[in-house]
């Protein structure tokens, strides 16, 4: 024990306490041994003394009782011992000898935490808790308020009325208190034993909640802060309140007598009289307040209150969007979140006078007061016209001012036009002359406030079969911005969804425009009017509906039938809806908007690629030559913006402006070779495009290249003669310029010259192309099997080599001639005939496998082989090259090349 | 003990506050003011009251300056430098940093422009301040053995502040203005709940009740909003002090919020001296200016520039804040004249103005002309906004601040003597509580608290240290506040502590009192018994 005596000033090493430990929890240690102990551990301020205190407390509870530690003044002891005591069954003997003793902190804390934690009789820890109300000392009084806010949150209920009644008006003396601490506590019980009160008597209920109200009410003037927040907090509890009370507490002067009611009857009337003084302008002040943390918790009560009277909840809506001008974010927000509350339960009525303050919430500087903001406008529902235009107008303009907003923006629009059909229809046309001066026009547009127009426009009517004065062509436009604006659906469809639907509604109306009113038929073909005489578009129409006749007889006559034309119905009106976006395009070709032009083609042939991996293959033809269309016409973009006058060439240039001319050489060609099934128009369509592009080749090329060009350009021009012969068709202004100067070309002998080509493409124009009927799609597939690079073909130098090869041919016409191309590295190629008749299996599918001979094996060691299959082009009449045993025209290649591996036999 | 009030000023009027207070044979005068509309001898108070003989000196314990509103410290200077006085003079930092200015400021004007004869000079004024002692909020300072004085915050104006006063036993509140609605660069009143014998409050707007203070911000920042979206021009005539400095934050906040470009200028002056004063002096500001000054200064407006004189006809909108408020001349009337002419133009003026100025003119519904001066008259096109700002408590504010401190007595000053009389029959009437409105030079006599000190002994300590509780349930019909007949059918559970019941205070002739247990009582009656 001296030892110990030594150490009792410094901080207790392990050693000692593990010696103290041991001493504490033997049994037999002597009693002034463990005082001593005690003594020592209450004094210390080291953490594992009171570890030490707490542990052994639990093990041997008699301990915690003894005299030595009770005195201790220290707050430490204090804390150990609340430790231990959780573990203990504390009767009610010893709850009150503790409550009862000389230590002041000892009996603070039992009464903090009794209401909570202490499984003591209730009528004894009701009537302790109530008597310490009245201790000297005021923390005593508050933790003995605190114990009743604990015994209340832990679900206590006292059955004796008496005793509530008596605890609620204790508290309600104590609001009074010189203590900002009791007046703190005091609010909470008044609170939660209030309420308690109001519900044990149900004809008393109105009465009693006014009396909590105005109460509460009262404290909106404390000096405290966390006095009043506790104040405001306490009436987001209130279940019930008189309107005529509410309605004070927005108004600083005390009003008249209240309503008479009688269903509240005299005894509420008398009230209110007594009770207006302390309610008067409560919220008021504590919207008011100094502090962001009292203004906060008033907005948060409001969303309570507002729905308990409409009448109130009118009036606190102005108060509420006064808020939206707070210098402080987290009462902004608070209050806005209020506001979406009362917009999700019918009691937001936005009024003009609010416009300033709620739509100047769109453009706050803080990301989440914006948000928020937007989320009241997808719920709310806007009553006036100017309410709705004003809306718009402020969401457009936070487009502006934050565009990394947009995707909620445009999700707002979607939410608000569906909302608001009726609005959206009266400024449609606003809207839509908008929407069209930047699309068709040759001007730079906002496309982001494009594309929210245009969400507000299409959600009106997105699931309504009623389309209403929508125009159908701004879901056609729409269809074009699908990539940045289907988030906006998001809720309620997804990206595939939104196309069907979107093609759906563009396609009955124009279907149903057609039909009454055939004049306006005229409108889907407005370059017809500028280069055909009018008799050439009602033929048009007239075969429309012709066809469309038609397709209804069979529908009638086969449902599979049926089914498949529906497919193709809905893909053929798709491919019309992107290639007649391409006219359209020209003009804005032709004045060097070639980026924007791009950006739109890339679109498009995005939408066209996700369809087109969506369908089955035998569907598939139509949207593979749009594909191929859409890279045509990029090309052509892309040459053009290179022809600029603006546009200088350097030699640079030069060589890309070849390699894109070979390009949309090689692409045009394929157009021709690889489709079949084009009627007469279509077919010139794109011989036009051919014809273009040899134009374009002459009027680059050196001279002395010029004479190959111009020959196959003659030659492919006597065809579309023909073609124009046969099916009496007027040519364009761009085929007669050419034939004008192919005319004067040929009378002139070679003295030519490029510039009288190049004056001929200002005349080209693209013209829509529009399907007809099927087109088929050319394709072979090439295997080679059992080779690749693991297991090469064995080959015998200067011998031929039998490469085995499976070929499936699609839409093979039986006048077309194949061939099959390898090639080896250096450049050598063999061609192979294919012969069809050795072929099993239809025109549309052919099936065979043949060993084709290679005869140059060489002497080295491997070889890889590059094998395709190719067919001539049979509108072509000049042979480039005559060869021996080969093609006599160029070939377009039908599929992919694949490689063959070969490997030289060794003789070991 | 009594305490006696002698009202020199603001007794039933607005002007040259000044109120001596004997209490407990100690005398404190509070405010030592001026009267803006006087220019003869009524615009000081009458100082021959407190000592006939004018020692001064020895007939004032100390002077208490509230704020540094000349109608509450113009007098200071005449006072100690003129009728020399020479004792203890508190106010709080900032009042003793600014009020040198407002002194300066007024001494100038009356010189300059008015040709009167100068009654203190700038060396004077220097002089007075080095008497003052400035004191911190909650600071408690011992002026002399019992005397104590407090200071706590008012709003109203930066630096202003309640005094407390305790001489032996007796408590007192003295309010100068205060405000207990916060404005965006000043907190609302704060005291602390105190025994007071006598509160002394301002009634500036006895009968007045103010709406929210959202919507007049509102009103004011859609007006300015709306003028320079539409690229008009905006001038706010404004004094240096305080309101400047209010709307800019106002102004400077919702700039920020919503992003406006739209420049801010202060005029050349005392204006952007102020701003220097007011970054000092932050803890003397409301909550959120303090929390955030370590990131921003308050007062360290961004969107504020200085404002030349050659950019008056410069094209394009702005904001314009000018001396002196009311356009009672200066600078602001200069620049009034050339942009009044113009309907995209906006003047907002303060709610007040004294007649005679233009800006009183210009509330008038008729303003279409106005005479600048004898010589000049302007068509005016521009629009007019009425500012409706104001830095005192309003008549609920008043009933709120003494509902909370509950004094024995009050006293009203700084007011109309017709609104004070309303306002004394409702305190009297609501809380209970006897009122005063006394004129100038008026006493008013209070009794005061006076306690007695008493020795306990140790049996009632010991029985003071164990609780003892008693519960009764008692018949409504006791309870003076009964309210319904119903409330008869519920007895009311009562509780009661008889630990301090049980004391007896006993007082023998030649003895301290003394407060016994009442056990031991008997006991002592038993001896004396046994001795007779």
């Amino acid at each position: 024990m001296a030892e110990q005596n030594d150490t009792s000033e410094q901080p207790l090493s392990l050693r000692t306490l593990c010696t103290m430990r041991s001493l504490l929890l033997h049994p037999s240690t002597p009693q002034h041994t463990v005082s001593s102990i005690l003594e020592t551990l209450a004094r210390s301020p080291s953490h594992h003394a009171l570890k030490l205190l707490s542990d052994a407390a639990a093990l041997r509870p008699d301990l915690a009782l003894s005299p030595p530690l009770l005195p201790s003044p220290q707050r430490l002891a204090v804390e150990a011992l609340a430790i231990s005591l959780t573990r203990l069954n504390l009767d009610d003997t010893r709850f009150a000898s503790l409550c009862f003793g000389a230590s002041v902190p000892v009996r603070a804390w039992m009464l903090r935490n009794a209401g909570a934690e202490f499984e003591v009789r209730h009528g004894l820890l009701l009537g302790v808790l109530l008597g310490f109300t009245k201790d000297p000392f005021p923390h005593v009084r508050a933790s003995a308020l605190e114990g009743l806010v604990g015994f209340c949150e832990r679900g206590g209920e006292s059955k004796d009325v008496g005793l509530v009644d008596a605890c609620y008006r204790r508290a309600v003396r104590l609001l009074r208190d010189v203590d900002p601490s009791v007046r703190f506590s005091a609010v909470r019980v008044v609170a939660s034993w209030g309420l308690m009160l109001a519900a044990s008597n149900s004809d008393m209920k109105a009465y009693w909640s006014n009396d909590i109200f105005a109460k509460l009410c009262s404290m909106a003037r404390d000096m405290n802060m966390k006095v009043r927040v506790e104040a405001f907090s306490g009436l987001r509890k209130m279940e019930m309140v008189s309107e005529d009370l509410l309605l004070q507490s927005l108004s600083k002067r005390v009003s008249g007598h209240g309503k008479q009611k009688e269903t509240l009857g005299q005894r509420t009337s008398e009230q209110f009289v007594m009770l207006a003084t302390n309610v008067a302008g409560a919220l008021v002040h504590g919207l008011e307040d100094e502090f962001f943390e009292v203004r906060k918790s008033v907005c948060e009560s409001l969303r309570t209150l507002t729905s308990l009277s409409s009448e109130f909840a009118r009036k606190a809506l102005d108060s509420l969007m006064d808020v939206l001008n707070d210098e402080s974010e987290v009462v902004r927000l608070q209050s806005l979140e209020t506001l979406h509350h009362m917009a999700i339960n019918g009691r937001l009525k936005l009024l003009e006078k609010h416009l300033h303050m709620f739509l100047g919430a769109l453009v706050d500087n803080s990301w989440d007061v914006r948000y928020t903001d937007r989320k009241i406008l997808k719920v709310v529902k806007l009553n006036y016209l100017a309410l709705f235009k004003s809306s718009v107008d402020s969401l457009l303009g936070s487009l502006d001012s934050y565009p990394q907003d947009e995707a909620d923006v445009f999700s707002t629009f979607s939410h608000l036009g569906r909302n608001h059909k009726k609005f959206v229809s009266l400024i449609i046309k606003d809207m839509f002359e908008e929407v069209e001066t930047a699309l068709e026009g040759n001007v730079e547009f906002n496309s982001a406030r494009i594309a929210a127009l245009l969400i507000l426009s299409i959600s009106a009517a997105l699931l309504n079969a009623d389309v209403g004065r929508i125009p159908p062509v701004m879901f056609s436009y729409a269809v074009t911005f699908l990539g940045r604006i289907y988030n906006a659906f998001s809720d309620i469809m997804d990206r595939d969804a939104l196309l069907a639907c979107l093609c759906e509604k563009s396609r009955s109306t124009e279907y149903s425009a057609t039909n009454i009113n055939p004049g306006e038929g005229e409108q889907q073909f407005p370059l017809f009017e500028g280069d055909a005489p009018n008799f050439a578009s009602n033929e048009v129409i007239g075969s429309k509906i012709d066809s469309h006749i038609t397709r209804e007889q069979k529908e009638v006559a086969n449902d599979q039938v049926e089914q498949q034309q529906s497919v193709y119905n809905e893909v053929t009106n798709l491919i019309n809806y992107i290639l007649a976006k391409l006219p359209d395009m020209w003009p804005r070709i032709q004045s060097g908007h070639t980026n924007e032009v791009l950006r739109s083609l890339r679109c498009l042939k995005e939408l066209t690629t996700m369809k087109f991996d969506s369908l089955g293959s035998g569907d598939a033809d139509a949207l593979a030559f749009t594909l191929l269309y859409l890279r045509i016409i990029e090309l052509l973009a892309e040459v053009w913006n290179n022809l600029l006058p603006a546009k200088g060439l350097c030699y640079q240039g030069i060589g890309k402006l070849e390699f894109k001319l070979g390009k949309l050489d090689r692409r045009v060609k394929e157009l021709m070779s690889r489709f079949i099934g084009f009627s007469a128009e279509e077919e010139l369509n794109v011989l036009e495009l051919m014809l273009l592009t040899y134009t374009l080749r002459i009027s680059k090329e050196e001279i002395s290249c010029i004479n190959h060009t111009l020959k196959r350009l003659s030659s492919l021009y006597l065809r579309v003669e023909s073609i124009l012969k046969e099916s009496s068709a007027l040519p364009s202004n761009f085929l007669v310029e050419l034939g004008k100067v192919l005319s004067s070309t040929s009378i002139n002998g070679a003295s030519c010259s490029p510039l009288q080509f190049e004056a001929c493409l200002k005349f080209f124009s693209l013209k829509q192309f529009v399907f007809h009927g099927p087109i088929k799609h050319v394709k072979a597939e090439l295997s080679v099997p059992n080779i690749d690079f693991e297991h090469p073909l064995p080959f015998v130098s200067g011998l031929p080599v039998g490469i085995q090869c499976e070929i499936t041919l699609h839409n093979i016409l039986s006048e077309s001639r194949l061939w099959l191309r390898m090639t080896l590295d250096d450049g050598f190629i063999q061609y192979f005939f294919l012969d069809l008749d050795c072929s099993e299996g239809s025109e549309e599918v052919r099936k065979c496998t043949f060993v084709a001979p290679f005869y140059r094996t060489a002497e080295a060691d491997c070889l890889i082989l590059k094998v395709c299959i190719g067919s001539e082009c049979l509108f072509e009449n000049v042979s480039p090259v005559q060869k021996f045993g080969g093609p006599k025209r160029e070939l377009v290649l039908l599929c992919n090349e694949k490689q063959v591996y070969l490997s030289k036999v060794s003789k070991a | 003990m009594a305490i006696e009030t002698l009202v020199l000023g603001a007794g039933q009027e607005v002007g040259k506050s000044c109120v001596v207070v004997t209490i407990n044979a100690k005398r404190i005068m509070f405010d030592c003011g001026m009267h803006m509309g006087y220019l003869d001898h009524r615009r000081y108070p009458d100082f021959t009251r407190i000592s006939p003989s004018r020692d001064l000196n020895s007939a004032l314990s100390c002077i208490i300056i509230t704020h540094f509103h000349l109608d509450h410290v113009g007098a200071l200077a005449y006072f100690t430098e003129v009728l020399g006085y020479n004792g203890p003079v508190y106010m709080t930092y900032p009042t003793k940093a600014l009020a040198p200015l407002m002194l300066e400021d007024y001494r100038k004007v009356m010189v300059d422009r008015r040709g009167e004869e100068e009654l203190f000079s700038s060396d004077q004024i220097a002089e007075c301040m080095k008497k003052v002692i400035a004191v911190d909020l909650r600071q408690t300072v011992q002026v002399e053995k019992d005397l104590q004085i407090r200071a706590y915050y008012a709003g109203h104006v930066i630096g202003a502040a309640m005094f407390y006063a305790k001489v032996g036993d007796a408590e007192m509140v003295y309010t100068g203005d205060y405000n207990m609605t916060p404005d965006r660069h000043l907190g609302a009143a704060q005291i602390d709940r105190l025994r007071l014998d006598l509160l002394i409050t301002e009634s500036t707007y006895a009968t007045t009740i103010r709406d929210s203070r959202y919507a007049r911000e509102r009103e004011f920042l859609k007006a300015v909003h709306k003028c320079v979206s539409c690229g008009g021009k905006v001038l706010i005539p404004t004094f240096a002090l305080g309101r400047a400095q209010e709307l800019c934050i106002l102004l400077e906040d919702y700039w920020e919020r919503m992003n406006l470009k739209v420049p801010i200028y202060f005029s050349a002056g005392l204006t952007i001296q102020a701003n220097a004063y007011y970054k000092m002096l932050i803890r003397w500001t409301r909550q959120k200016i303090k929390d955030t000054y370590s990131k921003h200064n308050a007062f360290d407006f961004k969107n504020v520039q200085k404002f030349e004189r050659s950019m008056i006809d410069a094209p394009g909108p702005c904001v314009l804040f000018a001396t002196p408020g009311m356009l009672s001349g200066g600078f602001s009337v200069e620049v009034f004249k050339h942009w009044a002419v113009s309907e995209n133009n906006l003047v907002s003026l303060p709610g007040y103005c004294v007649p005679g100025t233009i800006g009183h003119k210009l509330m008038s519904d008729k303003h279409d002309k106005v005479d600048l001066d004898p010589n000049t008259k302007i068509d005016v096109r521009c629009q007019i906004h009425q500012l409706a700002f104001s830095p005192h408590t309003d008549s609920k504010g008043i009933m709120d601040l003494v509902n909370f401190l509950s004094p024995k007595h009050v006293i009203l000053v700084h007011g109309e003597k017709h609104k004070m009389a309303s306002l004394k029959e409702k305190i009297h009437s609501e809380l209970g509580i006897q009122c005063y409105d006394p004129a100038n030079n008026e006493t008013v006599t209070i009794p005061s608290a006076n306690y007695v000190y008493a020795e306990t002994s140790d049996t009632f300590i010991r029985s003071c240290l164990s609780p003892n509780f008693t519960f009764q349930k008692c018949s409504s019909v006791d309870l003076c506040n009964s309210t319904t007949v119903d409330r008869n059918l519920m007895p009311e559970l009562q509780v009661e502590d008889e630990r301090v019941a049980e004391g007896v205070l006993v007082l023998e002739k030649g003895k301290k009192a003394k407060i016994v247990h009442q056990d031991e009582l008997l006991l002592m009656l038993e001896e004396q018994k046994h001795d007779a």
